[in-house]
């Protein structure tokens, strides 16, 4: 079975490039678009990694990253954060909330795709 | 450049590391932890075995690559450096020294006979060494042994392939991070030929954590991707994870090969020769750097230990890298440095420059005073400014064979080492003045004499301990060696804390021998100098260091061949000092020009104080008298027209030249004051060996001999004058 990962980014474009590199790679795909939304749909699915926006409206991403260490089936999925290259602090913030991987925006699907094979396979 | 040239090149190299071995290895002694010195020591064998290599010098490979092999587990730590570890690697030192020396003599040819049996000596025991402290050493834990299963299995799997280590930090579970997907990943990128897992961290079965990651892993990779690549595949758990990459052994040439190539900027830092050949990431470079600076805030004395020895310890980057890339950047720093400052060239050459910069100062005299002659100012002028320059370029010139004397200098640390020693006396050499530069015939010549003084000083000066103790001074003794400018000359300075000397008996001793009657009226100075007498000796047991037939009067002559002159100065039971004065050069003086009769004379011009004309009554009164009240101070003078016996007619003036000289003062009376002039010294014929008051001699412009005055022989003589009329009066006020 497909492994699933879901993607919360609040940029519709964003999700829909990214949502295309995974599926063709072999993997299924869940869209949130902001933290809020993400934790409200964790449970529809069997989610084996999220990638996750650093700055979004509602509830951040590293906010959304505390939330979801807090949950006992979720606490161990792996996170890729999208930071940018300025965004050093958010990137640390990120890691001590427990997203220990990172892209940085802006990305090619491939690397996405390299980042997520890290991680996980399809 | 033929191969000659550069084997010429390595053996200076060489000798100029082994007296860097030696330097660091006699600091060692005092420090034998100080790790920029081991490492110092560790590269000066390294470079000379590296080179070896080059030439084919396998017998000098083979004796340098176990000393190398031993001071490379001093460096780990693994050794330690004590007196009888220093002293087998002095012993190695100087038979290395002896290897280059045959390398010298006969090249490539492999030694016989005593050398390599010596050789062979000194390996056993550096071999017995490395067993005893190895398997007395360290206490067996579990660290070190993981450490070496770690390594067993390094080599096991090093093929041609990559090493990659990974110990998983325990939180990677609970961050999402499998392991299993890093290896899928790596899957990816190459192949991985083999894998060893790593259970020892993991507790007994009631303290395990379930969430917990306590795997490692090593395994042998094989893939044509670059270590950036590889490293990258670990980005996400570098933070809690160990993660080292190794290359393999074909990369590894790759790497060095690299590094050999790069011809990076002036300066180039360790870590970026690495990080620009590829075996070490940015990433690595900058973890190791921040271990660095948290290692250097956490010791006390804030020294960090050096970035490759990190970098080798965390099994970042292979020791031969890190070698390699050391070498390049000293060779790249000693290249600089030796493009800028040394050109080498034949002292030949500068001979003949220096004689012929000579011949250029006489021919230039003569044209100024022909100009002068013609009475043509413009012809006056531009020979007046060629003058100044040839004056410069004779400066220079003779510049150019001055070379400082703190190398001979530091010799002496390992002859006062040795020396004491074997006397069992704790003396500790001070050197000063290491900057001053002699010329280079001078510095090769000084050697020996100041070798006698310094061993004498040991030997005689510096008591035993216990007398030391019992007379409230330092056990240790100090012998110092000195050096600085005085007047147009250079004294060298040996001096010691030690006894001094015993004036009664040395005065015994001399009357004895009949160096001085009884009658002799000599003051503290002149019997202390007594010691410089042929056949002087005031020893009262031959010891092996002296009553080798070398005594003080060999010195003296020594110093004397270099127109130098040597006296000793002493106090009783607080020691004494051997003061040697030696000419800046030998080739080329500024003099002072003065004419007496129808002759010439040249006084060294750094000697002249001032220039006196001396009034129609001061004549009259100093025709009775040797001497001349001088700003109410006596100046003995010495009349040159008598002196010398000059007939021509007196001048219608006298005056006198003020000299001085090792603190003594005096005058010479002269018809005329010619003026400063530069003298180029041609020595007197063996004809007139015995000449009293003649240094040398020289040629004027004119063609003119003129004769170079020996000031100190002729200070001496107006001293004893003054004696001779003063003595009597003084010995009327003592009776009085």
């Amino acid at each position: 079975m497909a492994k699933t990962i879901m993607i919360v980014d609040d940029s519709a474009s964003l999700r829909q490039v990214v949502s295309m590199a995974l599926e063709d790679a072999g993997y299924a795909v869940v869209e949130a678009s902001d933290g809020k939304d993400a934790l409200g749909k964790l449970d529809s699915h069997k989610i084996n990694l999220i990638i996750c926006d650093v700055n979004m409206p509602v509830m951040d991403g590293i906010t959304f990253v505390k939330e979801l260490k807090k949950l006992p089936n979720h606490k161990f999925t792996p996170v890729i954060m999208l930071t940018t290259e300025t965004q050093d602090a958010k990137k640390q913030e990120g890691q001590a909330a427990g997203a220990k991987a990172w892209v940085i925006k802006p990305f090619q699907p491939a690397q996405m795709l390299q980042a997520v094979s890290k991680l996980i396979l399809p | 450049m033929n191969l000659d040239q550069a084997l010429a090149t390595y053996i200076a190299e060489s000798r100029d590391l082994l007296g860097e071995m030696e330097d660091r290895l006699l600091h060692l002694e005092q420090d034998p932890l100080d790790g920029d010195a081991i490492n110092a020591l560790f590269r000066a064998v390294h470079t000379i075995k590296g080179s070896a290599g080059l030439f084919g010098l396998d017998y000098v490979v083979v004796f340098t690559h176990v000393v190398e092999h031993a001071l490379d587990k001093v460096r780990e730590g693994e050794l330690t450096f004590d007196a009888e570890l220093i002293a087998v690697m002095l012993s190695c030192r100087d038979h290395i020294d002896a290897l280059i020396e045959h390398v010298s003599a006969c090249g490539t040819v492999v030694p016989e006979g005593e050398l390599p049996a010596r050789g062979e000596a000194l390996l056993d025991q550096l071999r017995q060494r490395l067993l005893t402290q190895a398997s007395a050493g360290l206490p067996v834990d579990a660290e070190s042994h993981r450490t070496a299963e770690v390594e067993s299995c390094g080599r096991e799997v090093s093929g041609d392939n990559w090493h990659i280590s990974v110990r998983f930090g325990q939180d990677s579970l609970r961050n999402g991070m499998d392991p299993i997907s890093f290896i899928r990943y790596l899957g990816t990128l190459g192949e991985v030929v083999s894998i060893v897992t790593l259970f020892e961290n993991l507790p007994s079965f009631k303290d395990i954590d379930p969430e917990a990651c306590y795997l490692g892993f090593e395994m042998s990779f094989k893939s044509a991707a670059d270590k950036e690549t590889i490293a990258g595949t670990f980005d996400f758990v570098r933070q809690d994870s160990l993660v080292r990459i190794l290359p393999p052994h074909s990369k590894l040439s790759d790497y060095l090969s690299l590094i050999q190539m790069q011809d990076p900027a002036s300066d180039p830092k360790l870590g970026d020769i690495l990080v620009n050949c590829g075996t070490l990431t940015r990433q690595e470079l900058h973890d190791a750097l921040a271990f660095q600076q948290r290692t250097a805030a956490d010791t006390e004395d804030h020294v960090a230990p050096p970035l490759g020895e990190i970098l080798v310890g965390h099994r970042l980057v292979a020791e031969e890298a890190v070698n390699a890339a050391l070498q390049k950047q000293q060779q790249i720093r000693e290249n600089k440095a030796r493009e800028n400052l040394y050109i080498r060239v034949l002292a030949d050459k500068l001979d003949h420059l220096i004689n012929l910069v000579g011949e250029l100062v006489i021919a230039g005299a003569s044209a100024n005073l022909l100009a002068r002659r013609q009475g043509d100012k413009g012809l006056q002028e531009a020979t007046s400014r060629v003058t100044h320059l040839v004056e410069d370029i004779r400066d220079q010139a003779l510049q150019l064979r001055m070379v400082e004397i703190g190398d001979t200098f530091n010799r002496f640390r390992r002859v006062v080492r040795d020396v004491s020693l074997e006397l069992g006396k704790e003396i500790e050499l001070q050197i000063d003045g290491a900057e001053t530069e002699l010329d280079k015939t001078v510095v090769e010549q000084i050697g020996d004499p100041l070798l006698h003084l310094v061993r004498n000083a040991i030997d005689h000066g510096i008591e035993p301990a216990t007398v030391r103790i019992a007379a409230g001074k330092p056990a240790k003794g100090t012998v110092s060696l000195n050096a600085y400018h005085d007047s147009g000359s250079i004294i060298i300075e040996v001096a010691d804390d030690g006894g001094g000397l015993n004036r009664d008996k040395i005065l015994k001793r001399a009357i004895e021998r009949g160096i001085v009657t009884p009658e002799q009226n000599l003051d503290d100075r002149d019997i202390y100098n007594l010691i410089f007498e042929p056949g002087f000796s005031t020893v009262d047991q031959v010891t092996n260091l002296s009553g080798r037939g070398v005594g003080m009067d060999v010195v003296k002559r020594n110093i004397t061949a270099l127109s130098g002159s040597v006296e000793l100065d002493s106090q009783l039971g607080a020691g004494s000092v051997v003061s040697i004065r030696l000419p800046l050069t030998l080739a080329i003086i500024d003099g002072f020009l003065v004419g007496v009769g129808g002759s010439f004379y040249v006084v060294p011009l750094d000697m002249v104080v001032e220039c006196l004309e001396l009034s129609a009554e001061e004549r009259k009164s100093a025709l009775e008298r040797n001497y001349i009240n001088l700003r109410g101070e006596v100046l003995p003078f010495l009349r040159l027209r008598d002196l010398f016996r000059e007939n021509g007619k007196a001048g219608r003036r006298e005056n006198i030249v003020v000299v001085q000289f090792s603190g003594r003062k005096a005058g010479f009376m002269v018809d005329e004051l010619l003026g400063e002039f530069q003298t180029v010294i041609k020595p007197l014929g063996k004809l007139f060996v015995n000449l009293q008051g003649i240094s040398g001699s020289t040629i004027l412009g004119g063609g003119e001999v003129a004769l170079i005055l020996d000031v100190p022989a002729l200070l001496q003589m107006a001293a004893n004058k003054e004696m001779q009329v003063t003595a009597p009066f003084a010995r009327a006020v003592a009776t009085l």
